[in-house]
């Protein structure tokens, strides 16, 4: 009896040459990279040279499940894709909910990687072990609903409700076809990998879908203790009041904590809070005015996803979301305080394919270049004044068909700001766009945000580690030590594939390792586990040093380091966080992993190629 | 038989968040192993709503004209809201395609009603 919880198949397709096969995953994989993100690395760093062109047909785009994924963990129901971003060049592992990677364990598979670039525009369509390659020129320029239900339909093999209601759906929008920057990958009615663009890379292979949808089994090593467990989580949860707000709210109680606080992003990050947003400090004036439900991923208790409508019959149907980071990028940072303009352009963003945050962070950049006399209104063709809901939903359309001064947009906000000369007005780092929260908060202890965002290896993100909310000192060192643990720490999470916002933070640290244990058979300590982490987090560097990213892409903007916000906050002090980070990861001054370091962590073989 | 006092899951769908623990809990129970397609309680997810459905008699006929059907102020196809195991039906099964699931509550304890997180599944009478 082999191991329970992976499936122990990879799926392999060569675009170029319709090639289709299985592999079987080694046991090294499975127990020392477990799974998602890091057995994802680990085939990509095998695999392939990181300079490739990620928009060309070397790079591969590799969907990945851990063991946890389909078996019911509470909020485990996550997968990731690991590809070389277009948008920073570097390392890409966004994560995902939904529906699609519980199906894809069902039809068998781990992992399905994709390779090379179809000759034709496709789909792929996997039922089972019965994989095909299909034309999908009748899809292509279509939105992510009308797609998805068609892709739907023709995965169905019977003519009832329940067969079109069963496949799982990936799929680009425009923006992937037309290779935008940061289009992203939907998923089962707007969730998305959103971030890094990788949906520039499903369209740089032709492949506009991926439908799946199975009839096997996942193994539980321990059934009756897994029964138990589950019971004994929800019922924790729910006595502690997690399930309740975390329900309720989603991710809309944060807009307060963050006001309060001076970390929420207000006017392409000048300011750390925005009058606009007063009215949603209490979280039920959003639920109240545009939620239709609240939807859960596989297997999770906490339903965070939050279907809506602004019933407008120029926008017809719902849309997931907008939650808090696409409250923040297309609200308070683009100085739209009108919920149902804010509603809009994450549907937009939903049905062209394209990553809300850096979507936002662009066009926030492009507001405040324009209302600096840097961008003119001629070309942009619209005012573009911080406040123009109407500019920014024309804005959108035209940056996912690369229109006018959208094909500009398209190049992400990075480019866009140094083609007027000022690359320091865009707020990201290695050029993908902040999140929503403002490194410069009112409180010591929060600046270490920025010096997450700085070491992030896929560029500016809130989910590589976690925020820190609370510290009573100006000594940033525990904070720093803090960041790295956790990024090793989100790493383990990232491999189950467990979900983020649930499993973030202390609460509940210890359950990575009994969850694994209960549904794998494998015991994993708490240190082997912090050890795969660490060792994740190396390859990733590895692999950015390798792809020609330095330490010098650890920056954070010049406003971070050197204006504090007017009405309160911090300024970064970045260098002494950064060279504390360095010699606590075994790290040389130029951010380079030393000898001894990759022979600790078995990656010796790196040593030359990182020289 | 259905009477008075017997078991019964009683299931209020706006509480439903399409999570599918049950259809876990289920197959889990059954078959020992985490297999949807084999649990006798599925999720339709709709876009306004979503449905768990219980697997009740087969039927070796459908008399369904495939028409939509007003359910709790929401448009659905018949097809979804009928409990029956039937030919036409993709959900209910077996493996073969062939032989039909029905639900037994679990010889008492449904699994589902345990698992579920949300209150969408109650029990009613027989414990």
């Amino acid at each position: 009896m082999g191991l329970c919880g992976w499936k122990g198949k990879i799926l392999r397709v060569d675009l170029t040459r319709g090639k289709i096969g299985e592999e079987d995953l080694s046991d090294d994989l499975m127990l020392n990279y477990i799974g998602g993100r890091i057995a994802g690395n680990k085939i990509l760093l095998d695999e392939m040279d990181p300079m490739v062109d990620p928009l060309g047909p070397d790079n591969k785009l590799i969907f990945a499940t851990g063991p946890l994924t389909g078996t019911g963990v509470p909020a485990g129901g996550r997968f990731i894709a690991v590809s070389k971003s277009p948008l920073t060049g570097g390392i890409a592992n966004p994560c995902c909910g939904g529906y699609f990677g519980a199906n894809l364990k069902y039809a068998g598979y781990d992992f399905l990687i994709i390779e090379g670039k179809s000759p034709e525009p496709a789909y792929l369509s996997i039922v089972n072990d019965q994989v095909t390659i299909k034309p999908a020129e009748h899809l292509w320029g279509k939105w992510a609903t009308e797609t998805e239900n068609a892709i739907r339909a023709e995965l169905s093999d019977s003519k009832d409700a329940w067969g079109r209601n069963t496949p799982s759906v990936l799929l680009i929008g425009p923006a992937g076809e037309n290779l935008v920057s940061f289009a992203s990958i939907m998923s089962d009615g707007g969730r998305a990998l959103g971030r890094s663009g990788l949906g520039a890379v499903m369209g740089s292979k032709n492949l506009k879908a991926i439908g799946v949808k199975g009839t096997g089994e996942v193994r539980i090593a321990d059934v009756k203790g897994f029964q138990k467990a589950i019971i004994d989580f929800i019922g924790e949860a729910r006595e502690t009041g997690q399930l309740e707000n975390r329900s309720k709210w989603g991710t809309w109680d944060l807009i307060g904590r963050a006001q309060k606080t001076g970390t929420l992003c207000s006017l392409n990050f000048k300011e750390g809070d925005f009058d606009g947003f007063k009215p949603y400090e209490d979280p039920a004036t959003i639920r109240d005015k545009i939620r239709v439900r609240d939807e859960a991923c596989f297997g999770c208790p906490f339903r965070c996803g939050k279907r809506s409508t602004i019933f407008d019959p120029a926008y017809p149907g719902t849309a997931k979301g907008p939650e808090h980071e696409t409250l923040g990028l297309f609200g308070s940072n683009c100085g739209v305080a009108d919920l149902d303009e804010i509603w809009k352009a994450n549907y937009l963003c939903n049905e062209l394919g394209m990553d809300t945050i850096t979507g936002g962070a662009t066009i926030s950049c492009a507001m405040e270049l324009y209302e600096l006399g840097y961008l003119t209104g001629k070309t942009i063709g619209y005012p573009l004044n911080f406040g123009n809901g109407t500019a920014i939903l024309e804005l959108l359309k035209k940056t996912a068909f690369r229109k006018d001064f959208g094909d500009q947009l398209a190049d992400g906000g990075y480019a866009v700001a140094e083609r007027a000369g000022h690359p320091e007005l865009f707020m990201g780092v290695k050029k993908q766009g902040f999140p929503a929260w403002h490194p410069q908060g009112r409180f010591p202890g929060l600046e270490v945000i920025g010096l997450q965002y700085a070491t992030s290896p896929v560029g500016a993100s809130h989910t590589k580690s976690v925020m820190t909310f609370h510290s009573q000192s100006d000594d940033l060192t525990p904070l720093v030590a803090w960041t790295k643990h956790y990024q090793d720490y989100v790493s383990i999470v990232d491999a189950g594939v467990l979900c983020w916002i649930i499993y973030h933070g202390p609460m509940w640290e210890d359950k990575a390792s009994s969850w694994l244990e209960l549904v794998t058979g494998v015991s994993y300590s708490q240190d082997k586990l912090m050890m795969i982490g660490e060792k994740n987090w190396n390859m990733e560097r590895l692999f950015n040093l390798a792809a020609g990213l330095s330490s010098e892409d650890d920056g954070l903007p010049q406003r971070m380091l050197t204006e504090a916000p007017p009405r309160g906050g911090r300024v970064v002090d970045l260098p002494p966080l950064l060279e504390e980070y360095h010699r606590i990861r075994g790290w040389d001054n130029k951010g380079v992993p030393k000898p001894e370091k990759l022979e600790e962590l078995g990656l010796s073989e790196w040593k030359v190629k990182v020289q | 038989m259905e009477g008075k006092g017997a078991m019964k899951i009683n299931i209020d769908h706006t509480k439903c968040s399409g999570c599918k623990l049950c259809e876990v809990a289920c197959s889990l129970n059954h078959t020992g192993a985490v297999n949807v397609q084999r649990s006798r309680i599925r999720v339709f997810i709709g876009e306004e709503f979503c449905l768990p459905v219980i697997a009740r008699n087969y039927k070796a006929v459908c008399d369904s004209k495939g028409d939509m059907v007003m359910y709790n102020g929401h448009e659905v196809d018949e097809c979804v809201v009928c409990r029956a195991s039937c030919p036409v039906k993709s959900v209910f099964k077996e493996l073969d395609g062939k032989t039909p699931l029905k639900c037994d509550f679990c010889r008492g304890d449904p699994q589902c009603v345990r698992w579920c997180p949300t209150g969408a599944l109650t029990l009613v009478g027989g414990r």
